[in-house]
């Protein structure tokens, strides 16, 4: 048998399907079952496929020297549950910024983890950077905040926990994009009193 | 759907969505370790550990990587704890001819095309029969095995060489029987 014909053969043994047992499978989704139930696997961050780039607002709403947190102090929470670990309330201000050719509402985003060190959010705003837009903690309530000027519409963002771990929004609708990536959604828009 | 869409799945909360990865994945699992392993329970046992810690470190994978190659990389490296757990029972062996070998193949060679060389893959000494298998069983590229091993491709070649001039001797020694 040639060199050639001995490799073929063998790598025909070697690729053939092995005899199924159908209870190890099951066995499998036992014990992932199982540790689900201690712990679930939380997601580091990945940047979403197809994202396009787009202007930061926030740096904008910087530059102008508007959107200062002290205009959101009249804003209404309106979080109906607060869970450790879950972003409870998306509130929306009547607040514009105006100045340049688009007009930007300034948004806050409140998420309750007190055992954090560090958070931040990352969306199509930011072009998804999960350092540029920290969470400030409130140290009285354990609270991380930060206060965001979009504009008008849908925005896909997530929550970036110690710079690696994912947390979805509770509250927020959670699409899948077309490939198959789930965000949460923020609708942006006037705010109703 | 595809694996992303399924991990995206699982890590927003559905654990039975991950059943699809082990119906998706286990077949090509299953000729891995068991012909590393050459032992149907100890295989079992690895391709478990490896989906189960594969589900534990869901949040960590990264899309820019194939899931199969991900997946591979943690069966392999659960193979090699398994052999290193069974290494005395390897030596013990190691010095048994092709006619003993099927005493520890615990591969069904009766049901192979050809089982003096599910035998002779037995004795081959494991960093060889781990990249024979990966190469011909999972149809790996030596690029892909040499991310999956963590050996470097000439290195990979070179095994497989030996491999296959090892298995060689083997059968024509059992055939001159």
């Amino acid at each position: 048998m040639s060199d050639v014909e001995f490799e073929r053969r063998v790598g025909r043994v070697l690729s053939a399907p092995m005899p199924a047992n159908a209870r190890a499978k099951d066995a499998i989704m036992d014990r992932v079952r199982a540790a689900a139930r201690d712990q679930r696997p939380t997601r580091a961050l990945a940047l979403p496929l197809g994202r396009t780039a787009r202007h930061s607002l926030i740096g904008l709403a910087m530059a102008a020297g508007i959107g200062s947190i002290t205009t959101l102090s009249a804003l209404r929470d309106t979080s109906a549950t607060r869970h450790a670990g879950i972003v409870t309330s998306v509130v929306i201000g009547d607040s514009v910024v105006e100045g340049f050719r688009d007009t930007l509402r300034l948004v806050r985003l409140m998420f309750d983890n007190a055992g954090a060190r560090q958070v931040a959010v990352a969306g199509d705003f930011n072009e998804w950077n999960r350092s540029a837009t920290p969470m400030r903690r409130d140290e009285r309530t354990g609270r991380w905040s930060v206060t965001l000027a979009l504009h008008d519409g849908e925005h896909r963002y997530a929550i970036v926990v110690d710079a690696t771990r994912w947390a979805g929004d509770s509250a927020a609708d959670r699409p899948a994009d077309g490939n198959g990536h789930v965000y949460s959604l923020l609708h942006v828009a006037r705010a109703t009193n | 759907m595809t694996d992303h869409a399924i991990i995206h799945q699982v890590l927003a909360g559905d654990v039975e969505a991950f059943s699809r990865l082990v119906d998706r994945h286990y077949d090509r699992c299953a000729r891995i370790a068991f012909r590393i392993l050459g032992n149907r329970e100890d295989a079992e046992e690895a391709i478990q550990d490896a989906f189960l810690r594969a589900y534990r470190a869901l949040g960590t994978y990264e899309d820019q990587e194939r899931f199969s190659a991900w997946l591979t990389r943690i069966l392999v490296n659960q193979c090699r704890t398994v052999l290193a757990r069974v290494k005395r029972r390897e030596a013990v062996f190691s010095d048994l001819d092709l006619r003993d070998a099927e005493l520890f193949a615990g591969v069904e060679s009766k049901d192979s095309e050809w089982p003096d060389l599910e035998r002779a893959l037995a004795l081959l000494p494991p960093d060889q029969r781990e990249a024979v298998v990966l190469r011909y069983a999972d149809d790996l590229t030596y690029e892909e095995m040499a991310r999956v091993t963590g050996a470097g491709e000439s290195a990979l070649k070179m095994r497989v060489q030996r491999a296959f001039a090892r298995l060689r001797a083997l059968l024509q020694e059992v055939s001159s029987v």
